[in-house]
């Protein structure tokens, strides 16, 4: 009895999760913009103005543009949370010599991981294949975010090196922002 | 040179975490055969790129090779061929491989360590190439896994759910068996990975003296006020202590039992209700937790609750006013929540949805619904005379939330025909008004005019005959034109002869007519009546 009782449950629960993120999945492009705008604004507010001194060290990454431009628009919105989970897993590398503002950056990351986490329910439910398993641009961004991990690891995630990924980041967000507001 | 050695077939590279292994198949009767294998990849910047020994598949003897040690570029088109050789002879290559290693790259088992204890079953999951300096996957926590659970019985249920590294099962039987296994998986590379070797756990006895725990944990929120509620059996010398975690930071930490905090204003009560509004933002997500402590210092935590504040949250419903001018219907909304919401007004970008309708007697007048983004809106098209109910809803496309409706506002709109009627009286009033004063008010200044002309700027010109003038005359009195004159004369003789003369045949006759009438002659006066009667006609 206890285990029918518990499969029930856990059915009931299952299919109310299924239910809600259903819901939710048509409503996840509108939220993107929200996502966008409120961490630009964490983003600015957890650190100070660039530091003066960390212009010499300055790196250079490109970031694939042509990501944000295919096509189909389904397809940016894929990458547009592919790129939120990217920038999520560099914020949570060792920031302590960093001297962020602790709050702006929880709140940075609870935002990001919320989006990703709507996103990831959407995906495993539809368990489509947005990408083409030999998509190019796709690759350009997993390189593109592997070179700024190297990039923080080689110095030790010292300050400067985290100013300048923050930087580059807030250039990355900024592209994506201007993307989604295009009609 | 070229021999009858055949060129390996099926060639194709299978991939575990960073192990790469080279697999093909030969059909060849030779013996003494060994292989050897080239590679190149494909940067982005240069197209081409020279072919190189593989390294670990050079004189292999077997149907396989690793060549881990050769890729590092694991992002990039690798092209992998290769060939027979026997005693000093080559075969042709074979047709070539095509890979992208992160593409093809299989995602290994994850470890697991199991507790059971308290009629649970604590697991901790340690992520595939936990302890490999070379990593396939560089962010750990970015791997969902999968647990997979059945009871050890002969008509068991698979169940499969989703787990953090470190979790809780606790919807299980005590005192059973059970199996389980786990799969990394990556979502969004559509990737799922091996599972781990199954492993079987025996569950304990429930704890019996859990009675003082908090249950039935559930979140009532209205316009971003959150509330805690729960229940609980035990309601003696209980106090509470309700704790929240950042959501994101069970994803990120193994062991994240050390970053619960505490909600302000909820420590060691005794109700069982919190208002945690003070720790919720509108980014991001929550779970909530309430610890139960009794007077013997036993402690008990309740199951955790997520709250996502825009989703959980229920927006109120607006305030409405309505006015009324002539024939539209302002409608002035006043949002939910009030002026200390402005941060879930934004969140959310609510817009506002009116319904309004006629308010007659028979309930069949269509409702009609208008959706604005401002908080002023105005109807028109009304008709005059008649009772219109309006009500407000919030809303937010975003989220999918409306709220409740608003109060009916009523209103009536005034009467139509009055209103061109009394524009017309007001103009014709006016218009005469106007006249009324405007006539003897003109009269009167041009009389006063004309006095005051009179007496202040008299026109003097005296008369003709007074001497001394005539110089001021510029011209001498013209020569009166010859009046009239008229002769007179006495000429009573010439009338009396005349009248001698006259025939009085003709009035003999008109006389004798005339007496019958006797109205209108006079018989005694005749003589002189007779002459006169003449005259006129001879005047005539």
């Amino acid at each position: 009895i206890m285990n029918a009782f518990g499969l029930i449950q856990i059915c009931l629960i299952l299919l109310c999760t299924t239910t809600i993120s259903s819901l939710q999945c048509n409503h996840l492009p509108l939220q993107q913009k929200k996502v966008i705008e409120k961490s630009l604004k964490l983003l600015d507010k957890m650190g100070k103005r660039f530091p003066q001194q960390c212009l010499r060290e300055k790196a250079f990454f490109r970031f694939p543009e042509q990501v944000l431009k295919p096509r189909q628009k389904e397809t940016v919105k894929v990458a547009i949370e592919e790129i939120f989970q990217h920038i999520f897993y560099i914020f949570s590398k060792n920031l302590t010599l960093a001297a962020w503002d602790g709050t702006a950056l929880e709140q940075f990351q609870n935002g990001l991981y919320q989006q990703i986490e709507q996103l990831e329910a959407c995906v495993i439910k539809k368990q489509s294949h947005y990408f083409g398993s030999k998509e190019v641009n796709r690759m350009k961004l997993k390189k593109y975010f592997k070179k700024i991990d190297c990039f923080l690891k080689d110095k030790q995630h010292s300050l400067c090196s985290w100013e300048i990924s923050r930087a580059e980041m807030r250039r990355c967000l900024q592209l994506i922002d201007k993307v989604i507001r295009k009609p | 040179g070229q021999t009858n050695l055949k060129s390996p077939q099926d060639i194709h590279v299978y991939v575990v975490n960073t192990n790469f292994t080279l697999r093909w198949n030969y059909t060849g009767n030779d013996t003494n055969v060994t292989f050897s294998a080239e590679y190149r990849f494909e940067d982005f910047e240069t197209n081409e790129a020279e072919w190189q020994e593989l390294s670990g598949c050079q004189n292999v003897t077997g149907m396989e090779c690793d060549f881990s040690s050769a890729i590092t570029k694991y992002y990039n088109m690798h092209h992998v061929r290769i060939r027979a050789e026997s005693r000093g002879e080559v075969s042709p290559w074979s047709s070539i491989f095509e890979m992208v290693p992160y593409d093809i790259a299989q995602i290994g088992p994850p470890g697991i360590e199991l507790q059971s204890r308290n009629g649970v079953i604590k697991i901790k999951v340690s992520p595939p190439e936990a302890n490999q300096v070379r990593k396939m996957v560089i962010d750990h926590p970015s791997f969902k896994y999968i647990l997979v659970i059945w009871e050890n019985s002969s008509s068991a249920e698979f169940r499969s759910q989703s787990i953090f590294p470190t979790a809780i099962i606790d919807d299980v039987s005590p005192d059973t068996t059970y199996c389980l296994k786990v799969q990394a998986t990556l979502p969004f590379d559509s990737k799922e990975g091996l599972f781990s070797p199954i492993r079987c756990v025996k569950t304990t006895r429930k704890a019996v003296n859990n009675l003082h725990c908090a249950t039935n944990v559930s979140v009532l929120a209205l316009n971003m006020d959150f509330h805690l509620h729960w229940n609980n059996q035990y309601k003696h010398h209980v106090s509470y202590n309700v704790q929240y975690l950042i959501g994101y930071l069970k994803k990120l930490h193994d062991d994240y039992s050390t970053k619960w905090l505490s909600v302000p204003g909820c420590e060691n009560i005794t109700v069982t209700q919190c208002n945690f509004s003070s720790v919720i933002t509108t980014t991001g997500f929550y779970y909530l937790r309430v610890e139960a402590i009794t007077e013997h210092n036993k402690s008990c935590l309740s199951n955790e609750v997520k709250v996502e504040p825009l989703i959980t949250n229920e927006i109120g419903p607006p305030g409405v006013k309505v006015d009324i001018s002539d024939v539209l219907l302002h409608i002035q909304i006043s949002p939910p929540g009030g002026a200390e919401s402005e941060l879930m007004r934004d969140s959310y970008d609510l817009s506002y949805r009116i319904l309004y309708w006629k308010n007659s007697s028979n309930n069949e007048d269509e409702i009609k619904m208008k959706e604005i983004k401002q908080t002023i809106g105005t109807v028109s098209d009304l008709t005059p005379a008649t009772w219109y109910c309006v009500k407000v809803q919030a809303f937010t496309e975003i989220y999918n939330k409306s709220s409740r409706y608003s109060k009916e506002e009523c209103i009536r709109t005034p009467k139509g025909k009055f209103i061109p009627l009394v524009i017309l009286a007001t103009f014709s009033i006016a218009l005469i008004a106007v006249f009324l004063v405007a006539t003897p008010l003109g009269f009167a200044l041009y009389q006063a005019y004309n006095k005051i002309k009179y007496v202040f700027f008299p026109s003097c010109q005296p008369p003709l005959n007074i001497e001394g003038f005539g110089q001021f005359l510029n011209s001498p009195y013209l020569s009166a034109t010859e009046e009239p004159i008229e002769n007179f004369s006495v000429i009573e003789h010439i009338i009396t002869d005349e009248i001698n003369q006259v025939d009085f045949k003709d009035y003999k006759h008109s006389k004798q007519t005339s007496r019958d009438s006797g109205n209108y002659s006079n018989d005694d006066d005749t003589s002189g009546n007779k002459a006169s009667e003449v005259l006129e006609k001879e005047m005539v």
